[in-house]
Order: structure tokens, then sequence, then C-alpha cells
């Protein structure tokens, strides 16, 4: 059945590819092609999930199909380097986040592209809550005393993190920058290691995504102390919030957000903002993006300007952070 | 006695005729993709996964999983064939098959290769879901430490599987290390021996240098002059397409035990289902009667690889179904097909998708019947493939490895990087350096230096650790006896060739 | 006088391949050099060929130097890249470039391969001599690089000195035709693929490689491509669903 149809969707494919070949596109509306929507991370992974979920959505709205191409490399700034340089056409977009497009400043001295000045602000997609996780047999019961133990221990305790310009490293550096202590960080390539360190007990603690924690922490394989969102999450209602446990200068999220190579007309860059809007609004979406424990932005947050506004602000927040420790 | 209600609920899941055809799909894409030099596991599931947005988990799951030891299947084939290792794990049966295929044994090669494989993924199969568990443990219980230990071991492997002179083969693990280095550090970011090149970022892909120095150095050397009479040799030899009962006595043994190796290490998710094939290639090369044989078309160098991989391929299953983690990059493709639908696996899936667990198990019994009856009937087909003229067959081999290469990261200069490792491998062979012992060193590498840098950062810089957490002692310790046993042979020679010597 | 004919035989091969390693000796400037020309048209980033030529000349036959003596009195200033590569790279070579003129080669097999291999290993010696070492006990990122370079430098010595010391193969016939036309073909493959896309592309690089073979029939070369080609054509994008171009960029648009 499915082979059926994925063989005669081949052929229509083949078909239109070959109309597009004989007769040269005409004067029409955008989108007009397929367009490119690259993911600076592995397919599976939290960015590339929120994005397929939401392209899948704006594929419908803009009658033509979203190609993933996923291109990993360098914390995510290969791909983003490629979008940044990719023509101004609308048929080339990126879905980056806080990493490529905020931490990479300060992180990369060398970065070939610059957030703010290489690309035009779409829409705000997601955010994803950081917790603070740890080993089940750590000592510290809550955060007060994790903090407490963390500062007494400096010089004992290890922090995990899933490679340098990962959001689990960006958002430790934060935490130990607040927390004023320099602990060593243990890295692995990706949050499975990572995390499989952590169940195993052979590094202390770390700093990650919610996607990730939850089935563990419900499990009881490690302990969660805190959110570092404003409020408490759905799918960890046990889980404080750091403002409640008493840290409340921790906030971090890891947002994901679409981007178009600078140049790009307003009127490609409005539709494209309408069809991300309309998809967050869909129910089937909005289930989806809540089961991974996203945050999904409220209409204000969408707009190309309130991206513009997040952009500018994280990379004033993370610089101070993560300056001194390259 | 819930391993049998729970084995027929799988079954009972797999063989709806949805998940069946599922899990052949997944088998044929797997052949295809293992066949196609260049073309990764990685890059077709990643280019399925949107697809599989469509399906029902567990058909989606099932289809993931057969393309996945589909590939390792496929993967043999063009190793024996055109000796291209499309993945880590066939290097080594390209060392033997490619002999054997070259003695106009392609056949018995080619089919020994399914036989075994099909032999380990039914054991595995069933010691996932007899024992999943329970060895659950073994993952937890490898550190940095003892990774860094392993991989110590897996580099003698590559000094023993070498051929020729043990000198030389050190030499080329090492220059496959310093390859492996390219790239960013992983602790600080840094980038090393990049030159400012954004595709080197990342560092030299294994698919690229694998093509470089087997595929296209292979070509450009039947090129030379005089190669032709061999090539034309080749294809008069070609004899039967089944091994013989000889060939099944002699491959029995080595079947088992590296189904066994196999099995062991495809647990531990750090890369031990990558040194699995070495190991069982070494442990045979040291029990046979006559370890000259290997390297030169020995069939138990196919067959024992063979099963430990595809063996390998099954328990690496084993962390994803236990523990929720993927312990490769393939799987974690396959947990973000499951965070798709909204399952987010971890330590309770077993208990909370038994439907997919046991379904995913099953599938892979399945799977494996059809791959065997898949596979060896195109043994004929492949063996034929070899009587096609050599003058038509490069430049097509050219083109698949080119597309291949292109297609890993869509980047050009990826495969101008394939064509100047070709140009190394075809140095390396008019010098006499075998090419495996720097693939393996190049593969081992990253996971030698990272886990020997995590286990130093959280010992603070104390080396005994090495020693004193008894897991890495006992590996170091193998590590050390097994170099011991193949080098004193060696020295012992030269001794003696260096006393002929003087007497004349 | 079969003694003598023999030895006169080794010195002019000797001569020759303590020539070539003269030239490998200054290989990384050479092929900075030629990249540079590139430059001129507007090809890719960079010095022109004039800085290059003299920034290496004078870090060669100057700086160099000065910086050896320098260390020599405890005067350590930073060396600029190029001075480096002289020092670590080309003058270890040279070195071995002389000392070849004086040594019987028994084997030029293993001798040439070991002092190519020890090249590459001086060579990555180099391209990670920029990077941070040991930071207490955390290795930095230049720490695996540097050991694995000195030890490779070790072992190709060993080899090299193999070749000194054991009678063996001479070296292997290199042929020119097939490596160069597989490169062309792989070449072309890469600069075009983008551009005109696949069946362009697979149809001309299957050519080229054909080329490298003086086997090759031209019309069954023709036939054999075209086949090939639309089979890739249906394969590769629609069957495994990998994206890439597949018409010229103009024809497309």
């Amino acid at each position: 059945m499915t082979f059926i149809r994925a063989l005669t969707s081949a052929c229509a494919a083949a078909l239109a590819s070959l109309c597009a070949f004989v007769a040269p596109a005409e004067a029409q509306t955008y989108p007009t092609r397929s367009i490119t929507m690259i993911v600076p991370f592995a397919a599976g992974g939290p960015t590339d999930v929120v994005a397929r979920i939401v392209t899948g959505h704006m594929a419908q709205t803009l009658g033509q199909s979203i190609i993933i191409e996923n291109v990993v490399g360098a914390g995510g700034t290969t791909a983003t380097t490629r979008a940044a340089r990719a023509a101004n056409d609308g048929y080339a977009l990126i879905t980056g986040h806080m990493g490529t497009h905020a931490a990479s400043v300060p992180l990369y001295p060398k970065l070939a592209y610059h957030p703010e000045k290489d690309f035009e602000p779409i829409a705000l997609l997601a955010g994803t809550p950081i917790l603070i996780l740890a080993r089940k047999d750590f000592p510290p019961k809550d955060l007060k005393e994790f903090v407490a133990y963390v500062k007494a221990n400096a010089e004992k305790v290890n922090a995990a993190h899933a490679g340098v310009g990962s959001v689990s490293h960006v958002s430790c550096e934060l935490l130990h920058s607040i927390l004023d202590i320099k602990p060593v960080g243990v890295p692995f390539n990706g949050t499975g290691p990572a995390m499989n360190a952590l169940v195993a007990g052979q590094v202390d603690y770390m700093c990650d995504q919610i996607v990730n924690a939850v089935p563990q922490i419900n499990a009881g394989t490690i302990k969660a102390y805190a959110i570092a969102t404003p409020e408490r999450n759905p799918s960890l209602p046990n889980v404080p919030t750091t403002a409640e446990a008493g840290l409340p200068k921790f906030q971090a999220q890891a947002w994901n957000a679409m981007f178009a190579p600078k140049g790009t007309s307003p009127a490609i860059l409005a539709s494209l903002n309408a069809a991300a809007s309309k998809a967050l609004d869909d129910e089937t979406v909005k289930k989806r993006l809540l089961e991974l424990g996203s945050v999904i932005p409220g209409p204000a947050e969408r707009t190309p300007e309130a991206l513009a506004t997040l952009v500018k602000n994280e990379i004033a927040k993370w610089t101070p952070v993560l300056k001194p420790a390259t | 006695m819930d391993i049998f209600a729970n084995l027929a609920h799988g079954f009972a899941v797999a063989l709806t005729p949805i998940n069946l055809l599922m899990c052949l799909i997944g088998a044929l894409v797997g052949t295809l993709v293992g066949v196609l030099p260049g073309i990764g596991t990685i890059a077709t599931v990643a280019m399925l996964l949107p697809i599989t947005f469509g399906l029902p988990p567990v058909g989606a799951l099932i289809m993931l999983a057969g393309i996945y030891y589909g590939a390792q299947y496929g993967g043999s084939t063009t190793s024996i064939l055109v000796n291209i290792p499309g993945e880590a794990t066939s290097v080594v049966t390209a060392i033997d098959g490619h002999q054997m295929a070259k003695q106009g044994r392609a056949g018995p090669a080619l089919a020994i290769a399914a036989i075994g494989s099909f032999f380990a993924g039914c054991v595995a199969t069933v010691l996932i879901a007899l024992l999943g568990a329970p060895l659950t443990k073994l993952a937890l219980a490898f550190g940095p430490a003892e990774y860094f230990s392993l991989m110590v071991l897996g580099l003698i492997f590559a000094v023993v599987l070498a051929k020729g002179s043990v000198l030389k083969a050190i030499a080329m693990i090492v220059f496959g290390l310093l390859l492996s280095m390219v790239g960013s550090d992983i602790e600080t970011g840094a980038s090393r021996m990049a030159f400012n090149i954004p595709e080197l970022a990342d560092g030299l892909g294994f698919a690229t240098v694998a093509m470089g120095v087997f595929g296209f150095a292979e070509i450009i050397r039947n090129l030379d002059h005089g190669a032709e009479m061999n090539r034309d040799l080749v294809q008069q030899k070609i004899t039967g397409l089944m091994p013989t009962k000889k060939d099944l006595l002699d491959s029995t043994p080595p079947i088992l035990r590296g189904t066994v190796l196999g099995s062991i290490l495809g647990i531990l998710p750090g890369g031990g289902a990558v040194i699995a094939s070495f190991a069982a290639y070494t442990l045979e090369k040291k029990l046979a009667k006559n370890p000259s044989r290997f390297g030169r078309g020995a069939i138990e160098g196919v067959a024992a690889p063979e099963s430990a991989n595809n063996a390998a391929a099954q328990t690496s299953f084993i962390p994803l179904l236990t523990l929720g983690i993927p312990p490769n990059a393939v799987m974690a493709l396959m947990v973000g097909a499951m965070t798709i639908h909204g399952i987010v696996p971890g330590p309770q899936v077993m208990q909370k998708q038994p439907d997919l667990v046991w379904g995913m198990i099953a599938s892979m019994w399945i799977g494996n019947l059809m791959l065997i009856i898949i596979n060896l009937p195109l043994v004929g087909i492949w063996v034929r493939l070899l009587r096609v003229p050599y003058r038509l067959m490069f430049p097509s081999i050219v083109i698949f490895c080119a597309i291949g290469i292109y297609s890993v990261n869509n980047a050009p200069v990826d495969v101008i990087l394939a064509g100047v490792f070709g140009l190394v491998g075809y140095w390396l062979i008019k010098h006499d350096f075998e090419p495996a012992p720097l693939l393996l060193g190049m593969v081992l590498g990253p996971l030698m230096e990272e886990n020997l840098r995590r286990a130093l950062l959280i010992s603070r810089g104390d080396w005994s650790v090495f020693l004193t957490r008894p897991l890495s002692a006992v590996l170091l310790a193998i590590a050390a006896s097994l170099l011991l046993l193949t080098v004193l042979p060696v020295l012992r020679s030269k001794r003696d060739q260096v006393f002929t010597e003087s007497e004349n | 006088m079969a003694d003598t004919m023999g030895h006169t035989a080794t010195a002019t091969r000797n001569t020759q391949v303590a020539l070539g390693f003269c030239l490998l000796a200054i290989a990384p400037q050479i092929f900075e050099f030629i990249w540079s020309i590139g430059t001129i048209f507007g090809w890719g980033a960079g010095r022109g060929p004039a800085t290059v030529v003299i920034s290496h000349a004078t870090a060669l036959l100057a700086g160099a130097p000065s910086t050896l003596m320098g260390a020599a009195t405890g005067d350590t200033k930073k060396a600029s890249s190029e001075v480096l590569l002289a020092l670590i790279y080309s003058y270890p070579i040279f070195v071995v470039a002389i000392v070849t003129l004086f040594m019987t080669i028994r084997s030029a097999q293993d001798y040439v391969g070991g002092v190519i291999l020890m090249a590459l290993a001086l060579f990555a010696l180099w391209a990670s001599s920029d990077l941070q070492g040991m930071r207490g006990f955390s290795f930095g990122a230049g720490t695996a690089p540097r050991m694995f370079g000195g030890l490779l430098v070790a072992l190709s010595a060993g080899i090299a000195l193999t070749g000194l010391l054991t009678d063996g193969p001479t070296m292997a016939h290199y042929s020119w035709r097939g490596p160069l036309f597989v490169m062309a073909a792989i070449l072309f493959f890469a600069l075009a693929i983008r551009p005109l896309g696949l069946v362009v592309t697979a149809f001309a690089s299957f050519m080229i490689a054909a080329t490298g073979s003086h086997e090759t029939r031209w019309l069954e070369a023709a036939i054999v491509g075209a086949c090939l080609t639309i089979g890739c054509a249906i394969l590769f994008p629609y069957v495994l669903g990998l994206p890439m171009p597949m018409y010229p960029r103009f024809m497309i648009q």
C-alpha cells in the first residue's frame, strides 16, 4: 500500500520535475517549488523534531513540500553558514536555535556569519525548557542543597555536557557563572552518551533539555532539581521552577526559530510567518509540541520583530557568560 | 514464562500484514543501501524519517530497524566484490572476502557472509529477548576508563590483522589516529588541522577516507599496465556459487565464536559494535593452525567478522530498548522517529510500550529470515556482475562512489577529499602499506582520545584509574598479552633472519 | 668492476631520490603558491602569489635560521607560521635528503615510503603547533595530535631505517594515465554536481573516467554511461530520496 503510494508520489515528483524542466517557471506567487529547510543538527534531535512538526503543517498551508536537510557539524554553525550564503529567494530557510543564532557569537571567534546581520527573522517556533539534572545518588536533595554542595565541592564535582556549543554546555556555563564556580566539565559526543553517563553515575550533574530527561526522571534513574522557566511544565508537574527553588537568576530556554537569508523579500517573509503562526495554532501541532515538553510562543512572541529582539537579547545574555570560556 | 508470553505477543504484532510489509521494505532498502558504496545508513534513515510520519509507530520502527541490520548484510557484498567497505564494520570482511573473489570464490564468500549473518542475527535476537534487561548492566558498567582500554585493545587487533610488517601496521594505525584528529576538539571546540576549510570542521568522514583508500585506490591500481591479465584470470576462475561442505565445516566454529563476541561487544554503546568484527577476525587468526592464510582468502576471515557485526548490530538495540538511550547515530534517529510519534523512550519503554519493544524484537528475527531469503539468490547475480568487463565496471564504480560520498553531507569537497585519499591509497599500495589498520585507527582514534580525556578529567589527572578499575585492567592485560603474542614471533624471526644472513 | 658499476648506479638513483625529497620539503609552500595564483583571477580567498613567495622565501632563508639562533641564545620570540613550517617541516626533510646522498638504499620501497610518511607526520606536527597543550591535568586540543605526530615520526624513521638495513623490493612502478583521468573525473564531479546537476555530471564523469583505460571502446562506454546515468537519476533521488540537483541550474531558471 504505502510502497505503491510512495511509488506513485515518486512518479508524480518525476513528472513534476520534468515539467519544471520543460516549461521554465512562469510568474507565479511564492512558493512555486519545494522549499528546503536546513536543520543544523542530526535528524531526530530536538531541533529537528520541532522543525519537522511545524514544517509538516506549513507545507499544507503553502501548498508546496518543505524538504528538511540535516547538515551537522561544528555545533550547527556549518549549516548556519551555508544558510547565510544561500540564495535569498525564500527557497532555502533554516531552523536555528539558541546555539546557532546567539551563543555561537561569543563561542566561535571566527564565525562566518552574524545572526543579526545575515538573517531575516521569520518566527519563533518553540521553547524547550532546561532542567538541572543529577545522578540519582547525588547527595543534595533539593536545589538549595545542590547550590551549597556544588559551591563547597567545586573542585570535586563533574558536570557532563554534550559537546562545546551544545545547549547542555552553554546552559551549564550560565549556571556556573551565576554560582561563580568553575567545576570540571566532562564533554560527551551528544546528549545520548551524556545521559548514559549520568544514568550510570559516572558524572554528577548536567543541564539538559526537557525532551530527553522526562522518561528518565519518571523512571527514577536520574533526578531533577529544577526547571529553568518561569512556570512549571505540565509533563513534569513535580519539578519546581528555579524561582521557586531559590535560584531565580537561572533562566534558560533552548528556543527554536525560523530564519531566512538576509534580503529575502518582505512578502515572502510575511507569508512564511503567517504559515508558521498558523501551524502553531493547529491542535495536532500544539499537542505534539506539548508532548515534547516544549513551550509554544504566544501570538505576540511569534512576530519577526519579537524574534529580532530575542536574538539581540540572547546574544547580549550569552556573550559575558561564554566569552572567558574560550 | 513471561518471556514466551512476551515473544508470542511480539510475533502477533510483527506478523500483521502491514508490519511484515514494513519489515520487507526495511530489509530491501537496507540491502540496497548496504550494497551502494558511500550511501550510509544514517543518511538513508534520516531521509526516510519523514515517511514514517504517516505510519503507525511500530511499523515505522520495524522498517527503520530493518534498514539498519539489512545494511549490515548488504555492506559485505560491496566489500567482497569490489573491495569497498561502506561501513567501518565491513572493513575486515574486505580483507579476506575480496581475496576470495579474486580467486574466483566470490560466491562462497557472499553465501557464507549471509549464512553467518543469519545465524548471528537469530542468536542475538533470542539474547535480546531473554537477557536484554540484565545485560543492560554491562552497558552501564563501562565508563570512560573502560572504553579507553577497550579502544587500546581494538588498536592491538588492528596490528594483528595486518599480514605484512608489524612496524608498518603500527605506523598505519598512528597515521589513522592522526587523520582522526582533524576537526574540532571535543573539549575546547578548537579547530584542529582543518586549515579553515568548513567541510573539515567536523573531521574527515569515514566514508570519504574508506572510499578513497579502498575504492578509488583499487581502481587506479587496476588500471596500471599489466593489471589486465590478473583481472581476466579472475573472470575465468569463477567456480561454484555455493560454499562446499568443507567451507561450511571450516566456517561453523568461526560463526559461533563471532556470534558470541559480537553479541557481547554490541551491547556497549560507545563504539563496541565497531570493534566486534575486528575482534572476531583477530580471534580467528590467533586460533588458526596456519595464520598466514589470513589476508589471502581464508573463509574464516569472512565468516567470523560478518557474524560478529550482525550480532552486534542486533544487540546494540539493547541500550535503546532497556534504557531508552540511543547508542549510535542511527538509533538516535529511531528515537527521533519515536518522539515524532509522541513516544519518548526511557527505562520504562518495555513496560509502557510492549507492542513496540516485543514487536521490534520479533520483527528482527523475521527480518533476518527475509534477508537470507533475499540474499542467497542474489549471490548468483552479484557474481555475474564480476563478469562485466572491467573497462565498463570501473567508471561505474567511480560514479557510484562519487554520488555516494556527495550524498552523505551534500558536500562537493568531500568528493575531492575522497579523490585525494584515492591517491594516498595508491601510494600506500605502492609502498606495501595496508589500508585496513589505517581505517581502524581512524575509527577508533576519536573514541580513544575522547574517553582518555574524559577518564582523566573525572579522575583529575590520575592515570592509575586505568589499572585500578577491574574491567579496564582486564582489558589492558588482554591487550598487552596480545601485543606480546604478535610481536614476539616477529622479533624472533627477525633475529633468525639476521643470524642466517651473517652465516652466509 | 661490477662493484663500481653498481655503485655509480645507486649514486645516480640516490641523487634523484634526494632531489625528490628536497622538492617534498617545500611541497606545502609550492602548493600554497599554486593556490595563490587563483587569487589573481578572484578565485578563493588568500594571499597573492608575490606575498606567498616572499614570505616563504624569507622564512626559509632568514627567519628560520635566526629563530634557531635565537632559541640557542635563549631568546624566545613567537615565530610566524611560515617560520614554523620551515623549522618543523622543511628543515628536517632537507636533512633527510642530504643524508640520503651518503646512504646505500637496500629497499627503496621501504625507505621512500618511510620518508614520505615522516613528511606527513611532520606536516601534522606543524599543523597542530598552534594548538593549546596540556592545562594541568586536562588535555589541551593539541596534546593528542602532537603525541601521535611525534610517534609517527619515530615509526616512519624506523621504516626508513629498515629500508637502509635490510634488503627488500625497489620502488614500484607508478603509472599516470589511470590516476590522472580517475582524479579528473572525481574533480569534475565535485565541481559540476551543484551547477550542472546529476544527469550531466554523472555522464560526463563516466566518460572522463573511461578515458583512464586504454581498453575503452567509445560507443560501448557511451551507451553504458547513458544507461547508468538514467539508473542513477531514478535510484538516488527517487528510490532513496536523497536530495540532489538533477538538471543544470540555467535550464531550471
